[in-house]
């Protein structure tokens, strides 16, 4: 599905990402551990075309059309989700109004039919409830005045009801309670099927006993250290991530 | 806490305007009243190069077209241009050779002031401590500059401007009137006709001034004014960090100040010019006398990333007209304006900056706290511009007023003019009163109402004290806490 | 001085100028070369925006009086027509409302154009009594090569509600202001402004609020969205007088520039002259938030969606303050549409 070739990437001229390779098969979920300031949170931006980070050499390709070709809005269309790390407050527009005009946006862009207005409140209703969204912070302001965790499941709330291809989740159990992390977690793991990858950012293992990764991977300095099984997620969590620095 | 008590100790220790002696020199003035003929004087006196004197004589009969500004909010009895002197200079003759030729009484008077004029008592302080290089200015004519040799030999020039006319007319002559042009206003324009010394600076290519560049300046004689010069250049990657202070004698009627500065950044240059004004306010009760204020001061970061910042620390004067401002020509240049401005009496101040956006990705900043007490009223006044070429300029400005009592006034008056999309301009400005929680609070803890009130003021203007060099940060909390003495019941 | 003044004597000097501080962004003296001759008689057109919300109108076409008079206790809401069917005639108008002792009136307001280059002016006196309410929509439609200029001296009683809306797409040259006089006493005051400007057309939204007496508030919001080479000008002054206690006042001002040739100009003044109050204003002039956009792409909407949903969003915080649920979605419907026309 996913696939990354030697990326090299930098920021405000600082190379972050430099010679990364990684590839996500269909149907797969892999995470992505690594210190501070290892270029996590750069990879994301990357992916989903942010303003500011730019590639300097190598390839992304998701079921093998160039991803780096496209605009951010472009990428969401072909599948591409991002659950943000902190996920922005948008005054004045309601959360629905908000899913509604980009759930259109993104069927427009395919050709596909848009959703009517009761078929996606019907859709809205039965997500919330499984998600234990109060319906009502639906039409509140996104994400204004809403705590972190609230934040958080209203990402994966808009994950469900976009039905994305490839999720990219960015540091989602920071901030999260015990209980909190299991709703969300759940969240995402009803989304598992083997047409949909997912790559789970994270500086902990917590959340990894969660959402159970296929392949645990590295990433240090820029580039993939170490890839292997989940247990390697149990071995950083032991052992820190002292042995990667650069 | 250790920093309050001291405050308020040295608050008790004091009169309430401790620079009011009036020096009792020997003083030669100009004619009383303004014709050509003062001009003439004037420019003779200095032994000036006929190209200045033309300078002053145009100057003159442009001041002469000029109407008196209205706009500022201060109000004060028409000044009758002719009622003054135009130059008082101590009999002493003019630009002693050395500081022993300095009449002592002079001396002696810097010394009352603080100021660390002879250089042996500088050396002699603490270990490591810095070095300030001082120019001093009395009445009209700068009488001694110190820490000259050391300063030529990095190639700094710091001297009276007197002397930079006669010694430095090249640079002199290229940048003098190139960033407040001779009828920029009423002020300025009279200011060039007549000014009679100030200090220049010039710091080469590359160097970073080794110390601490300061002026004082005292206007000592009756009736006088005084208008003084300032042009700091800082070329390409040079760096200076300059000072002024300033005060007066208590007197009954209102002396005029009309100074200029200018400041001039090349690429990658950086100015910090810092202000300690403590002009005589006038009496505190029936508003009689003290500065009238009226100082045109502007810098123009004509180089790339040019940087300069300006830092007012405003207690003095009976009125307060001054708008330190940047224009941000450069690319990538910044501009910084932090001002406390403090009203306790009958001061009126009106004070801000114009930070003008010209080349592209500038940046300014702008922290403006006003405090006013007794009946005073203080006015923040600034400009926030940006052309349609300027893309990306950015602006944060915050301006607080705290108001302490019931008869004083504090006005925010803010003008923004944004001319392109990139633009990004932020304003916020609040206005309280000094809060009777906090006081109850830390009266509850045991400090008096005043150590309470100077605790509080401190914390209100501390974000504005962090940008002065260190020695007058603290010479400003004082003067703060002094200037706002008997404000509360 | 002023433009009233101008039309009646036909002395261009009476024409204010940018010399004026109050009109330093909005100079009429440059700009009117020549008194034109007055508006003929006209009819009305159309039945304005407010007609399906409200069931009385009042028309002043081409200038003229009306009279708008609320006896104690009584509870209306009126449509306002102020109509222009002119072409390179001026006009003016004088409209006086009363709203008597606990009485609550909705004004709905527009200034409609039928017409072209024509110069209208329109004062108003409006007065509160003691607890009376009064909620004043304006919703002003100018033509572009128009010049024109209202304003509102509003007077309250103590206990009194005033909240007022403008809403405004600019003229060749525009103002439309509101002096208000404030007694404090527990009174409450809303002003609030919009200002959609495109094109060359120039706007000014100016106020002056002052508090002469003890414990009043006053709420400021207005916002603004400027592009093409439109002008956009916010001047706001709130005055608390010697003795005004307890005033609470805010004032914010937050403009976007679309265009790269749009202009905002803006002044919120604070002459604060009691100690125990709380004032605040806030200014900004920039752009969309860009984190908000390049979340709304990372969600499928495309660049110029993005835009126009956060910029409506934006401008409908405005909106939403409008207590006429009709007059609310009037001017929600009003607003996205002039903003589709600016992006």
């Amino acid at each position: 599905m996913l696939e990354i070739q030697n990326l090299h990437a930098t920021v405000g001229g600082t190379e972050i990402l430099k010679g990364l390779t990684l590839s996500v098969p269909a149907g797969q979920v892999h995470a992505i551990m690594g210190p501070n300031g290892a270029g996590k949170s750069t990879l994301s931006y990357v992916l989903t075309g942010r303003e500011g980070y730019e590639v300097t050499d190598g390839t992304v390709t998701l079921d093998g059309e160039d991803l780096l070709a496209l605009e951010p809005d472009q990428r969401a269309a072909k599948g591409v989700f991002l659950s943000f790390q902190y996920p922005i407050e948008i005054p004045g527009v309601p959360g629905l109004t908000f899913l509604r005009t980009a759930l259109n946006a993104q069927k427009k862009a395919r050709g596909e039919d848009e959703v009517s207005a009761p078929e996606f409140l019907k859709r809205a209703r039965e997500v919330a409830k499984s998600l234990k969204i109060d319906f009502d912070m639906l039409k509140r302001p996104l994400n204004v005045g809403f705590s972190g965790g609230e934040k958080k499941r209203m990402e994966i709330f808009q994950m469900a009801m976009l039905s994305p291809r490839f999720l990219i989740l960015d540091e989602t159990d920071s901030g999260l309670d015990i209980d909190a992390l299991k709703v969300v977690a759940d969240g995402v793991n009803a989304l598992r099927s083997p047409d949909r990858s997912m790559l789970i950012i994270t500086h902990y293992q917590r959340l990894l006993d969660y959402i159970k990764p296929d392949q645990v991977h590295v990433l240090a300095a820029g580039r993939i250290a170490a890839s292997g099984g989940p247990e390697l997620a149990h071995q950083l969590e032991a052992e820190g991530y002292d042995k990667y620095a650069a | 806490m250790a920093a309050v008590k001291k405050t308020v100790d040295q608050v008790k220790a004091l009169e309430a305007y401790e620079h009011g002696f009036v020096t009792d020199i020997e003083t030669e003035f100009a004619p009383k009243g303004l014709t050509s003929d003062t001009v003439r004087y004037i420019s003779a006196k200095k032994d000036e190069p006929e190209w200045m004197l033309q300078w002053r004589l145009e100057a003159f009969e442009r001041w002469l077209a000029l109407d008196e500004p209205e706009w500022a909010n201060v109000h004060y009895p028409k000044i009758d241009f002719q009622d003054a002197y135009y130059y008082a200079a101590p009999k002493e003759k003019v630009g002693p050779k050395s500081l022993d030729e300095v009449d002592p009484q002079l001396l002696e008077t810097y010394k009352k002031l603080g100021i660390p004029l002879r250089e042996q008592e500088v050396l002699l302080g603490v270990q490591g401590a810095p070095k300030y290089a001082v120019d001093a200015v009395f009445d009209s004519v700068s009488v001694v500059t110190t820490f000259k040799k050391e300063l030529a030999a990095v190639g700094v020039i710091f001297c009276p401007m007197s002397e930079a006319i006669r010694d430095h007319a090249d640079l002199v002559r290229q940048y003098m009137g190139s960033v407040v042009p001779v009828s920029d206003n009423y002020y300025a324009c009279l200011n060039s006709a007549v000014f009679s010394d100030g200090s220049f600076v010039y710091v080469p290519p590359g160097v970073r001034c080794p110390m601490e560049l300061s002026t004082y300046f005292r206007i000592n004689a009756a009736q006088s004014g005084q208008f003084e010069r300032t042009l700091i250049i800082a070329d390409k990657g040079a760096y200076v960090s300059y000072l002024e202070g300033c005060t007066a004698p208590m007197r009954d009627e209102n002396q005029l100040h009309a100074a200029v500065v200018e400041l001039v950044a090349l690429d990658d240059a950086e100015i910090k010019y810092s202000t300690v004004q403590n002009w005589f306010p006038g009496d505190p009760v029936t508003g009689k006398g003290g500065i009238y204020n009226f100082v045109t001061k502007r810098a123009d970061c004509r180089g790339d990333r040019a940087k300069v910042s300006w830092t007012q620390v405003e207690t003095g004067s009976a009125i307060t007209w001054k708008y330190p401002s940047c224009i941000l020509r450069g690319d990538g240049s910044s501009g910084e304006f932090y001002s406390i401005a403090v009203t306790n009496g009958h001061q009126q101040a009106d004070t801000g900056t114009k930070m003008i956006h010209l080349g592209r990705d500038t940046k300014s900043r702008i922290i403006a706290k006003g405090i006013s007490a007794g009946a005073s009223s203080n006015t923040y006044r600034g400009l926030v511009s940006t052309n349609h070429k300027a893309a990306n300029a950015r602006n944060f400005t915050q301006c607080d007023s705290l108001l302490i009592g019931k008869t004083c006034a504090a006005h925010t008056v803010p003008y923004i003019e944004a001319r392109n999309a990139t633009a990004h301009f932020e304003h916020e400005a609040t206005t309280t009163r000094l809060s009777e929680d906090q006081l109850f609070y830390a009266q509850q803890r045991g400090l008096s109402k005043e150590d309470a009130v100077a605790l509080l003021v401190n914390g209100f203007v501390r974000e504005v004290l962090q940008e002065l060099p260190m020695e007058f940060a603290v010479e400003a909390q004082k003067l703060v806490a002094i200037s706002l003495e008997g404000s509360v019941g | 001085m002023s433009l009233s003044r101008a039309l009646e004597t036909g002395d261009l000097a009476e024409l204010p100028s940018r010399r004026d501080e109050d009109w330093r962004w909005s100079d009429l003296r440059g700009l009117i070369r020549a008194i034109p001759p007055a508006s003929p008689d006209a009819s009305a057109r159309g039945e304005g925006p407010f007609a399906a919300v409200c069931s009385e109108t009042m028309l002043v076409i081409n200038g003229g009086s009306a009279r708008i008079h609320l006896a104690a206790g009584e509870k209306k809401t009126i449509a306002l027509r102020l109509i222009s069917r002119a072409e390179g005639t001026s006009h003016s108008a004088d409209v006086a409302v009363t709203v008597a002792e606990g009485a609550e009136l909705t004004l709905l307001e527009s200034h409609e154009s039928f017409g072209a280059g024509y110069i209208t002016d329109v004062e108003m006196d409006i007065t509160l009594g003691a607890s009376a309410v009064l909620e004043r929509v304006v919703v002003a439609t100018e033509a572009a090569d128009a010049i024109a200029v209202t304003l509102a001296r509003v007077g309250i009683g103590a206990g009194s509600k005033f909240a007022q809306t403008t809403l405004a797409i600019g003229a060749k040259r525009q103002r439309i202001e509101t002096r208000l006089a404030h007694p404090g006493a527990g009174a409450a005051v809303r002003l609030d402004g919009v200002y959609l400007v495109g094109e060359k057309r120039h706007t000014d939204l100016t106020s002056t609020v002052t508090h002469k007496g003890e414990g009043g508030t006053t709420d400021q919001l207005t916002k603004g969205a400027v592009a093409g080479q439109g002008r956009g000008v916010f001047q706001g002054r709130i005055t608390v007088e010697r003795g005004a206690d307890k005033t609470d006042a805010k004032m914010g001002h937050h403009a976007l520039i679309l265009d790269d040739r749009g202009e905002v100009d803006s002044k919120p003044e604070l002459l604060i002259f009691a100690d125990d109050v709380a004032c605040a204003h806030g200014n900004t002039v920039g752009q969309l938030d860009e984190q908000a956009i390049f979340y709304a792409r990372q969600r499928g909407m495309t660049l110029a969606e993005a835009r126009a949903l956060l910029t409506e969003a934006f401008i409908g915080e405005v909106i939403d303050r409008i207590e006429h649920d009709g007059a609310r979605d009037v001017a929600r419907t009003w607003a996205s549409e002039k903003l589709r026309g600016l992006t």
